[in-house]
């Protein structure tokens, strides 16, 4: 390597140190290019401590900046004027934990308040949680606002009932009747409750994790020893 | 032989009915054509062009008033069991069937997990031939229909119990 290319090549690498990356894409040889690449990796990877310190210093930054602006805080805040009393314990993260007796009014606030404007229901499914709890989540999303939220409403096994959300995002009608079929919630006010995957006639919800398999189904025997598979 | 013996022209065989019967039906067993799952894509490649079932006999029929071979392609579910039950019953005699896959044959991955899933046709109508594999290859399913025309081959239709 001449002596010229060496100094051409600290030239750029200090540039693109500074943040300058267009001296290092200007080279016209390709070989030389690609030897000041190499190079600026190698320089960029003797000074990590720099690296990790500026980096820590931003996002400590940004966090103090999200946590009054994420979404989670402006829906909780613009709920609170219209609700009381809906939170379910403590919020800590990235989803909002309600109760369920207000949902259908909270939804439809949701839906149809400008700044929220949460028009696309994406996914409704269902937890077991064990302990005796059931948990139905919802992920929203605004076409508007190109913000999405989850929130997770928990609903005792025994007593299992959630509003239902059909009428307002249509979508919701097989969602709920899925998270029906494998879990037995049960959401009041859906014009179409039913089994949607299983047969009418099945006895118990298969994704709880009490489930036990039935005996025999139709007069058709299901084999239970099931050994040797593993 | 003493009867028939010189009492014909040398044109003409003399064989049982029942052989007869037997022949035509081996040469000509026209399957169901449903599937439940992926093996169905493997029985639709069987009777396409390259393996070609129909040099052999075998066509897919859609009615199963006009079939006379099940093939039982894929995972049966406990919802699909009561159909698929239904379906043999609506078959004329004589029918037969064949169990395609690891799933018809007996619940294959749904074994130990699959609370919905029919471990094995057999649970529900009878099967005279299972063919092995998680799909098995056209040919496997060929294999499987050849053994199932030697099988209807060496039967005796005429003396052959119902029910």
């Amino acid at each position: 390597m001449s002596e010229d290319i060496q100094v051409l090549i600290d030239d750029v690498v200090a540039k693109a140190l500074a943040g300058d990356m267009d001296p290092i894409n200007n080279i016209e040889d390709r070989v030389t290019r690609s030897k000041a690449k190499a190079a600026l990796v190698k320089a960029k990877r003797s000074q990590p401590e720099t690296e990790i310190k500026s980096k820590d210093s931003e996002v400590s930054e940004h966090s103090d900046v999200k946590a009054k602006d994420t979404i989670e805080h402006i829906v909780i805040a613009s709920l609170t004027k219209n609700f009381s009393n809906f939170l379910d314990g403590e919020q800590n993260g990235e989803w909002i934990q309600m109760k369920p007796e207000n949902w259908f009014d909270i939804a439809k606030h949701l839906k149809e308040n400008e700044d929220l404007y949460f028009d696309s229901l994406q996914c409704n499914t269902g937890f077991d949680l064990e302990g005796g709890m059931l948990e139905s989540r919802y992920n929203l999303h605004s076409m508007k606002h190109l913000h999405a939220i989850e929130i997770r409403i928990k609903v005792s096994i025994e007593n299992p009932n959630i509003p239902s959300v059909e009428s307002l995002w249509r979508v919701a009608d097989w969602f709920e009747r899925e998270t029906y079929d494998m879990f037995g919630i049960n959401f009041t006010g859906h014009r179409d409750l039913r089994r949607i995957l299983l047969p009418e006639d099945w006895e118990g919800w298969p994704l709880r994790k009490n489930y036990e398999e039935q005996e025999t189904y139709h007069g058709i025997v299901v084999p239970k020893v099931k050994e040797g598979w593993e | 032989m003493g009867l028939l013996e010189n009492r014909f022209d040398d044109n003409i065989v003399v064989e049982k009915l029942d052989k007869l019967l037997s022949w035509a039906r081996s040469t000509s067993p026209w399957f169901f054509q449903f599937g439940t799952a992926c093996c169905a894509i493997e029985m639709m490649a069987a009777a396409a062009s390259r393996h070609d079932l129909m040099r052999i006999g075998i066509i897919p029929r859609s009615s199963p008033r006009q079939a006379d071979v099940m093939i039982v392609a894929g995972t049966v579910t406990m919802k699909m069991a009561l159909r698929v039950k239904k379906l043999y019953e609506q078959m004329a005699d004589p029918k037969y069937v064949v169990a395609m896959g690891s799933c018809a044959t007996s619940g294959g991955p749904y074994w130990q997990h699959g609370y919905h899933v029919l471990k094995g046709v057999d649970l529900v109508i009878p099967v005279d031939v299972y063919v092995p594999g998680c799909p098995p290859r056209p040919e496997a399913l060929i294999e499987g229909l050849l053994k199932l025309q030697e099988q209807i081959l060496e039967g005796r239709p005429l003396t052959r119990k119902m029910g």
